[in-house]
């Protein structure tokens, strides 16, 4: 493959005029200025250069056009300079590869759907020139002696094609390795990020610059603002700082620890997830479904969860909990693209109401109270206690007392979990080029399922991680969203283990 | 509920993989209990114990690698301290009076091996210091600790490991310059 790549680059560069020649010995010239890493990643970054040069001579774009937008100056200085920066891991994501295992790793993915079918070789040219604006992701993950952090590795971040089940666990361990993975299939372009790195809304950020940059290499013009960033912008401190730090400490602080909640009754798989499910829908439909209860789409999607939730049961009694997470920025804006959530508890009874009008109206008041700015300020301050306390701890000694204490209350005061993206705001050159977009969650302990919304446009898409092969769950999700008015189209993988 | 399938079928290679590490875990998992459990039954020296270190190395070397940090000088150390383990524990329990003039050998050898793993691929190894820096502050504190405890006798096998350490410790500092503060400030942080 690679030894066909340089010999179509060789017959491709024989068959130029001296003019273009020319023209690409000056380019390649200036890309040798920007990039002084190790030579095998030198030749990668090379050759990714190469083959998008032949792609667009394919596609019939004169070679002078080509080589503006693939301008080497777009590597910055990021390639050309020593790795110096390293980033203590924030609050929330100490906990991340204290509580990981052999195949089992917090990661979470979020895709763009575009209107074409992607083209890999632009593709990991806009990773290329995206990775320098977010240095908190071009890391890898090291231990030091008392906590893990994040330390900066100048090698070619890779595309590749998708060929594993979602949120497959990262292999972080060897030299160099990058904690996020960016695959694409037929129109679809998804990252997968390991929780140390960032949350759900600063890999949205990362996601829709990438995109941008690959359109902008596709001929589009995008242009950058608050949440779509310009690549060839300088990074900020602000950018990639540990909020949490930020946040006054309230005078309590409530823990973690809650009862079991119940959970869904379905086998556990052993391929974990074992199928992925989205639920496309009309975001003004479930807009105007919610409104019809007087609650928020986060409340009626909730209730819908805990009926669904209640029909995958065969327990009678008990409480079943859904894990909400809480973006932080909302109570103390940042522009942090690191961790900066925390998450509330949603608890109902299995043996009371039913009707989604009394559950949408109890969960509402439950959300007011619980994901408020004093409650989520108490968490964060007991998250900070703890690590203040645990700190002159080694990590040896650190991550096994982790490992039990996940492995024993793991995910189990949960039932399931609704993360809410919200809506995504796309500048108009570019949502036009985009269909829509998914949130999914990564895996659970004992959870059998797993929840995200997000909206684009018109289109709102909740999307379901499942660890059993029990349909009951998505089926009566699906079947209670048409009943209240919102048509929806189901995509998603097959059963990945039968 | 009809669903359109958009997404490609997985390689079953990688999954096939990790279920034939969950495979072969359980026999690990039985040895560990019966041995100690037939120990205590047939009685006599502790062999069980020199069993379980050595299940431990091998289900830590190939089972189930680190997670974090898996790089040429950590795993050659982690050997290495199993190794030493395993001679100890071998010595304590099986066959006594040799291992304080092997141990400190084989930690020399460590040492120097460590040395040209780090120093012929210095620029991506400097980024994986941490278990050599283990090794040498482990090696330096053994070595003053075993020449305070047999200062009658002649250990010169602690001594070079001694000063094979430090020698260690000062070639990385010249090497890295002000590096290897940066270095040590990153492996030591607390915040």
């Amino acid at each position: 493959m690679k030894q066909d790549t340089r010999d179509r680059f060789r017959g491709y560069t024989e068959s130029l005029s001296e003019e273009d020649s020319d023209l690409l010995r000056t380019f390649f010239a200036e890309f040798d200025a920007h990039c002084l890493i190790a030579d095998a990643e030198k030749r990668k970054l090379r050759s990714d250069f190469e083959r998008a040069i032949i792609y667009f001579s394919d596609a019939g774009l004169p070679l002078r056009r080509a080589l503006e937008r693939l301008d080497p100056a777009n590597l910055g200085g990021f390639y050309a300079r020593p790795p110096v920066l390293w980033f203590p891991l924030d609050d929330a994501a100490k906990v991340y590869p204290l509580s990981m295992e052999q195949g089992r790793m917090s990661v979470f993915r979020l895709s763009v759907y575009l209107r074409r079918d992607v083209v890999p070789e632009l593709l990991q040219m806009a990773l290329n020139f995206t990775i320098k604006r977010f240095p908190s992701f071009a890391t890898t993950l090291k231990k030091g002696f008392f906590w893990h952090y994040l330390d900066t590795t100048k090698r070619r971040f890779c595309v590749e094609r998708e060929s594993s089940v979602p949120c497959e666990p990262l292999r972080v361990a060897r030299s160099g390795s990058q904690s996020f993975r960016v695959v694409y299939f037929a129109n679809r372009i998804s990252v997968e990020f390991f929780h140390v790195l960032t949350d759900g809304t600063g890999g949205m950020i990362f996601l829709k610059s990438l995109a941008a940059e690959y359109l902008r290499l596709t001929g589009v013009s995008i242009p950058a603002g608050e949440t779509v960033w310009d690549p060839n912008t300088e990074p900020d401190a602000e950018e990639f700082e540990n909020a949490f730090a930020r946040v006054p400490l309230s005078q309590g602080a409530s823990g973690f620890v809650e009862r079991a909640a119940v959970q869904m009754s379905g086998e556990l798989c052993k391929t974990k997830p074992c199928r992925i499910i989205h639920l496309k829908m009309s975001a003004s439909a479930l807009k105007s479904a919610a409104s019809k209860y007087h609650s928020t789409v986060t409340s009626f999607l909730l209730a819908l969860m805990f009926i669904a939730g209640r029909t995958a049961t065969d327990e009678l009694h008990g409480e079943a909990s859904i894990q909400v997470p809480v973006n932080m920025r909302k109570f103390y804006p940042s522009r942090t693209v690191r961790n900066f959530s925390m998450y509330c508890g949603i608890r109902l009874p299995l043996d009371t109401k039913t009707d989604v009008a009394s559950l949408a109206s109890d969960i509402d008041r439950q959300l007011r109270q619980k994901a408020s700015r004093e409650a989520m300020s108490e968490m964060l301050t007991a998250t900070e206690r703890l690590v203040a306390a645990l700190k002159y701890f080694p990590l040896a000694l650190k991550q096994p007392a982790a490992r039990l204490v996940y492995g024993f209350l793991g995910d189990r005061i949960f039932s399931n979990t609704l993360s809410n993206l919200g809506v995504v705001p796309l500048p108009a050159e570019m949502a036009e080029h985009i269909e829509s977009m998914d949130f999914v969650l990564g895996t659970a302990i004992t959870n059998r399922a797993c929840c995200a919304l997000v909206t684009v446009g018109d289109t709102a898409t909740f999307s379901i991680t499942k660890m059993t092969a029990d349909p009951t769950f998505e089926e009566k999700m699906h079947r209670l969203l048409s009943e209240n008015g919102v048509p929806v189209t189901a995509e998603g993988s097959e059963l990945y283990e039968t | 509920m009809k669903l359109k399938i958009t997404y490609p079928q997985p390689e079953r290679r990688r999954l096939r993989r990790r279920r034939l590490l969950e495979i072969l875990r359980w026999p690990f998992l039985f040895a560990a209990l019966v041995c100690p459990a037939l120990n205590l039954v047939t009685g006599g020296s502790a062999w069980s114990i020199v069993v379980l270190i050595s299940l431990y190395t091998v289900w830590t070397l190939v089972l189930s690698p680190d997670l974090v940090e898996y790089n040429r000088i950590s795993q050659f150390i982690k050997l290495i301290v199993c190794c030493c383990a395993l001679l100890i524990s071998v010595d304590l329990f099986l066959a006594p009076g040799w291992a304080v003039e092997v141990v400190p050998i084989v930690c020399f050898g460590a040492l120097a091996v460590s040395a040209v793993l780090f120093f012929t691929d210095l620029e991506r190894q400097k980024q994986n210091m941490l278990p050599l820096l283990m090794l040498i502050f482990f090696a330096i504190a053994g070595s003053a600790a075993g020449l305070a405890l047999w200062r009658e006798e002649s250990r010169w096998a602690l001594a070079v490991m001694g000063v094979t350490a430090v020698t260690l410790l000062a070639a990385c500092a010249v090497t890295l310059g002000s590096e290897f503060l940066r270095e040590l400030r990153r492996r030591f942080h607390t915040r």
